[in-house]
């Protein structure tokens, strides 16, 4: 039967909490979440400026996946990866998780080879990852071209089954309205200006409607981290950058598998609804402005239909993009900021929704226990400082 | 593209023709410590607003030019 109580009762916020949290995203909502469910931490605000998941969190891809390459982050996305399993049942929220698998095609000798390395430290952190040739490529995506026609011939995949979809907006309200469950409040249309810091701590935010007092204060802004930053007179190592996405109108379902192709920069797949998501890379210079190209929109397109000539057919009907802070070695900042109190989940470039249940996992656990659990001290913001870069490829 | 970048040497031009080489910085000096250097390498203003870049006409000219791009709404102007 159908329910008539509100799903999430936003609320105004009060003057004093444990632990603000700023950014109503899926990195804000899931880290009050886990605060709430698994710390016991009783005073939580989310406070978010526009609406909850108005940025990055509902304008990604909606792909979820595990395939990165260093070794020190791989047990992190693992776990995430693991966690998109079993959050539908503990939210009591359909996420839409489907796990239908990802290929990535290979181009070159190179790229295979890459690939196969790639691989190799997957399979060793317990990764399930598969190398296909061209023959078992065909026989999952029939329509996709792997001849050698093509400008730059299919070689060979790599095929990562347990890779993925997440309806985004789904989750989105899924820790939304499991924080508010929880005893979070969730704040819409407080922005934060400012920051108190007494000495070396942080006392709350300046907000536009007053002061707000808070022991902890945790960031989790998405593409905007630095505007926080120049509230805290700090630098952060990010540069912003836009991603275009666009839709196509609905088909007959053709394709079973996300389709990737790092080298010319175009992933695809078709939703349950029956419509194309094709994604591709980074606009290539810094901008905060989410706004759609012909350009962007061309290329993609004219990659596409390279390996996918029987879209011929069909029309982009809407794009749409999302700011991404990118560090100069594909990996975000978490942890502790060098402000006690303040602590940082920012700088996810374009891989921050997979990312989202152990990211609230681990802040939250920061936060609660003040120690740096293991699985992001690749994370921290010294690493630039110290010459630990995380050694990841860019895919 | 809603702008076009102001080249001295091939006129006003797409800017996907050129590639971004980042925000102005000032490098630090020769006997700078190794942390003013890790700052100058990978931490960045990325201001929403007015900064100055530079970028590369590498479908062109090949010339490096310094421009004033409000990063927020792409309006370009003289300093």
């Amino acid at each position: 039967m159908a329910t008539t109580k509100k799903v999430l009762q936003y609320k105004e916020p009060e003057k004093h909490y444990d632990v603000v949290i700023v950014g109503g995203g899926l990195h804000g909502l899931a880290t009050a979440y886990y605060l709430a469910k698994y710390h016991g931490v009783k005073r939580i605000a989310v406070l978010e400026r526009r609406y909850i998941g108005s940025g990055g969190s509902g304008r990604n891809t909606e792909m979820v996946r595990s395939n990165k390459r260093a070794h020190e982050t791989l047990p992190f996305y693992k776990d995430s990866l693991a966690m998109w399993d079993d959050l539908s049942a503990e939210l009591d929220w359909n996420l839409m998780v489907q796990k239908k698998g990802i290929i990535a095609l290979a181009h070159s000798d190179g790229e295979l080879a890459s690939m196969r390395m790639q691989s190799d430290s997957q399979r060793r952190a317990g990764i399930k990852i598969d190398m296909l040739d061209n023959q078992q490529i065909k026989k999952m995506v029939p329509s996709l071209d792997v001849s050698d026609q093509t400008a730059l011939p299919v070689l060979g995949a790599q095929f990562h089954p347990e890779g993925g979809t997440v309806h985004h907006d789904a989750a989105v309200w899924g820790f939304a309205k499991s924080a508010a469950r929880c005893g979070v409040d969730i704040c819409v249309g407080i922005e934060v200006v400012g920051f108190n810091v007494e000495g070396s701590k942080v006392t709350g935010v300046q907000t536009n409607i007053g002061d707000i007092n808070a022991n902890k204060v945790h960031v989790a802004v998405g593409g905007y981290s630095s505007e926080i930053a120049r509230m805290l007179g700090v630098k952060f190592p990010v540069v912003t950058m836009p991603m275009q996405v666009m839709t196509t109108n609905i088909m007959a379902p053709f394709l079973n598998y996300y389709v990737a192709s790092p080298r010319l920069h175009w992933y695809t797949q078709q939703t349950l609804k029956g419509d194309l998501i094709l994604g591709g890379q980074l606009d290539p210079f810094s901008s905060w402005n989410s706004y759609t190209t012909w350009e962007e929109c061309s290329e993609r397109v004219a990659t596409i239909l390279e390996y996918f000539p029987d879209l011929a057919h069909g029309r982009v009907v809407r794009s749409w993009s999302g700011l991404c802070d990118c560090t100069g070695d594909s990996a975000p900042v978490m942890g502790p900021s060098g402000i006690d109190g303040l602590s940082l989940d920012i700088a996810w470039g374009y891989y921050g929704f997979k990312a989202t249940p152990a990211c609230g996992k681990y802040s939250a656990e920061y936060i609660a226990t003040n120690k740096v659990p293991e699985n992001i001290k690749a994370f921290s913001l010294d690493r630039f400082f110290n010459r630990q870069r995380v050694r990841e490829v860019i895919l | 593209m809603a702008f076009l970048i102001d080249c001295p040497n091939c006129g006003r031009r797409n800017p996907y023709e050129f590639r971004f080489g980042g925000e102005c910085k000032e490098a630090p000096g020769p006997d700078a410590d190794l942390n003013t250097w890790c700052e100058y390498l990978y931490f960045n203003e990325n201001m929403s607003g007015f900064q100055q870049e530079w970028w590369y006409h590498n479908m062109g000219c090949g010339d490096w030019v310094k421009v004033r791009r409000n990063t927020v709404t792409h309006e370009i102007t003289e300093d």
